[in-house]
């Protein structure tokens, strides 16, 4: 039976696998969305996040200092973004493409100029973010299918949508920075420096971004391809709009485009053509948009009306 | 300091500094970084090749960039020139190798309006999607550009496959060629019409009443609707003559470029010509200036590369860069700090 195949306990983990490096990006984009910062730049800060960690690795032979790299290397352009705008005052969709472009052209020039390859990068000694291997229900089939061999990094998605979460709902800082981004003026007048917040948070962001880069080169795959990240940043911030910013819906919104991914490679075996196959998951991320902000902006609509007939 | 000089220094001094970063990646191979821009320029201009190289170069630019800043002019951020180019390019290529039952000359114009019209319901839809549903339109064109490039690829590896072993149409008919003037570089005729058509958009933009309203919407779309213009009307349609523009780019790119919808020909198109509109904060005239410097930075890449040890990837850097700081306020904010220092802002 063909449906069985395609829907089987694996697709649990594979949706998952492959909505994890846009869990990242969503999340990398919901800091900074919470202080009313469309971060566009997601894509690129990821593309040389995953190159530096695999250069890193491929030179140091460590994936634990590949990651370190590019997160620092993530928070670098994070913050040429953020001089940009909040300093120079320069429009942040035209710096986040920019930024975009900007890691398109110096990975390639890396990849050439600096490891001297072209295209593809894949070395056996790229060291690669381990797996964790748990022996105790290595004999359990279901649990062994779903839960065995994680990669670290995908362990640790689930810590870190947890940890934004308490941080954005449960903490003065958190407080601070949605208050920066619901209304500038009026955090201003309560006396939090709105400018500082907003480093902060690309800042932080850049950190994220950079680590959804060496998830998605180390820990994803074992490589570097020019321009991998194949506008996984445009889905994470179409998952961000899903989820409003807020870390654990945004998060399950990367699901919907994980799973249309994974369910579509299944397909492919049974004579769906391979193009169609890889469009799925952009025609989902849109769909799903287009979806969730319509619902979004008719309940608006609707609690503004019963507003107006109560006063 | 006017605004104007303002930006034009601007503009300036990012491309010095842009220039000069690339220099000192230059110098640091342990190349000499003006021999490294010497040999871009000869490869840009020197001989009739490479002087039409970066002529049918400048062809797409312009009218990519054109279509970008259309729809900024409305407050669009449309990054989806890129797929109105590649569904622009397979109706092209479709019209021109099936539709041989209409006269030559007829047949050329179905290309160019199959084109426009499937590009601008393309570009349609982030549109629709905008005003009606509230989607980011960035984030929409930017995932629909890799949508048409997959059915791009999907049709001319499947139904429009010429059978050989690159995914590519088989050849348009000779009729429906734009003549290359410049042989054996690939200028064409199709430089003329896109000098035509940017001269036609910038007076429908700026002397009609359509263009008007257009720019109404973009910088204050309350007043407009109070004025009596339909933002929602507008801006589709400032997305879909941005669209329909970025289908002319895709027609004359198969027409006179390739002579066959070759697979992924428009990669880098619509983001160049985004990145040339932006570097002149969509000012329609200075935009095919950009244009042209960038299809020079582009062709000389090569015969850098040949020249020297430094890899053509350098130039892409040089133009990222450059956008950045074009974005940048630069020459304003120095002269600004400068007023308040002397207390006189």
């Amino acid at each position: 039976m063909t449906f069985s195949k395609i829907f089987n306990a694996s697709l649990i983990y594979s949706t998952f696998r492959t909505a994890t490096p846009i869990i990242y990006a969503a999340l990398c984009a919901a800091i900074t969305q919470q202080a009313d910062i469309l971060n566009i730049g997601t894509e690129g800060i990821m593309l040389f996040g995953a190159f530096m960690a695999v250069a890193v690795s491929y030179l140091t032979g460590s994936w634990a200092l590949g990651v370190l790299v590019a997160m620092f290397g993530g928070l670098c352009i994070a913050m040429v973004m953020a001089v940009s705008h909040l300093k120079f005052r320069s429009d942040i969709c035209a710096i986040g493409m920019g930024v975009n472009m900007f890691a398109v052209a110096i990975t390639k020039f890396l990849l050439n100029a600096w490891l001297k390859q072209s295209g593809t990068f894949a070395d056996p000694k790229i060291i690669p973010i381990p797996k964790v291997h748990i022996k105790a229900i290595e004999k359990i089939g279901f649990l062994n299918d779903t839960f065995n061999d994680w990669t670290i990094t995908e362990w640790f998605v689930i810590i870190l949508i947890i940890v934004l979460w308490f941080v954005f709902y449960k903490t003065v800082w958190g407080l601070r920075i949605r208050a920066v981004g619901r209304m500038a003026q009026a955090a201003q007048t309560a006396g939090i420096n709105v400018d500082s917040m907003k480093y902060q948070a690309i800042a932080i962001s850049g950190l994220v971004g950079g680590l959804a880069g060496a998830h998605l080169s180390l820990g994803y795959s074992a490589m570097f391809v020019e321009n991998m990240t194949n506008a996984r940043g445009f889905m994470g911030v179409a998952a961000m709009y899903f989820g409003g910013a807020h870390p654990i819906i945004t998060a399950l919104g990367c699901f919907f485009f994980g799973f249309a991914d994974s369910v579509g490679a299944r397909l492919q075996a049974y004579g769906v053509p391979s193009q169609l196959v890889l469009l799925m998951p952009y025609v989902a991320t849109i769909a799903v948009l287009a979806i969730s902000m319509a619902t979004k902006s008719a309940m608006e609509k609707k609690r503004k009306s019963s507003l107006i007939t109560a006063a | 300091m006017s605004e104007k000089t303002k930006a034009a220094l601007n503009i300036l001094l990012s491309m010095i500094l842009a220039l000069g970063a690339g220099a000192v990646v230059v110098a640091l191979q342990g190349e000499s970084p003006v021999e490294a821009y010497a040999a871009l320029i000869r490869g840009a201009f020197n001989g009739k090749l490479k002087f039409g190289t970066t002529l049918a170069g400048v062809t797409p630019l312009l009218l990519t960039s054109l279509a970008f800043i259309v729809a900024a002019k409305a407050g669009a951020f449309h990054c989806g020139i890129e797929g109105c180019v590649f569904l622009g390019g397979i109706v092209a290529a479709y019209i021109g190798i099936n539709w041989t039952f209409l006269p030559g000359p007829l047949q050329l114009v179905a290309c160019f309006i199959g084109a426009i019209i499937v590009a601008a319901l393309w570009s349609m839809i982030p549109g629709v999607l905008r005003i009606y549903f509230n989607v980011s339109e960035v984030c929409c064109t930017i995932l629909m550009n890799s949508v048409a490039l997959y059915i791009t690829n999907y049709l001319v590896s499947g139904v429009m496959s010429a059978g050989t072993s690159l995914p590519q149409s088989a050849d348009v008919v000779p009729q429906v060629k734009l003549s290359q003037f410049m042989k054996p570089s690939s200028a064409n005729t199709g430089l003329f019409i896109a000098i035509i058509v940017t001269i036609l958009v910038m007076i429908l933009v700026y002397r009609t009443t359509f263009g008007f309203k257009l720019r109404q919407i973009g910088t204050n779309p309350a007043n407009a609707e109070f004025a009596g213009t339909d933002p929602k009307k507008m801006f589709i349609s400032a997305m879909m003559l941005a669209g329909s523009i970025g289908g002319t780019a895709g027609a004359i790119e198969v027409l006179g470029v390739h002579g066959f919808f070759l697979n992924n020909f428009a990669s880098g198109l619509g983001t160049n010509g985004m990145l040339a509109a932006l570097i002149c904060k969509n000012n329609m005239f200075v935009a095919p200036v950009i244009s042209f410097f960038i299809a020079i930075l582009k062709s000389g890449a090569m015969g850098m590369q040949q020249a020297t040890n430094v890899p053509k990837s350098l130039v892409d850097t040089i133009t990222a860069v450059f956008i950045i700081f074009a974005c940048m306020n630069i020459i304003g904010d120095v002269k600004k700090k400068r007023e308040i220092r002397e207390g006189r802002a």
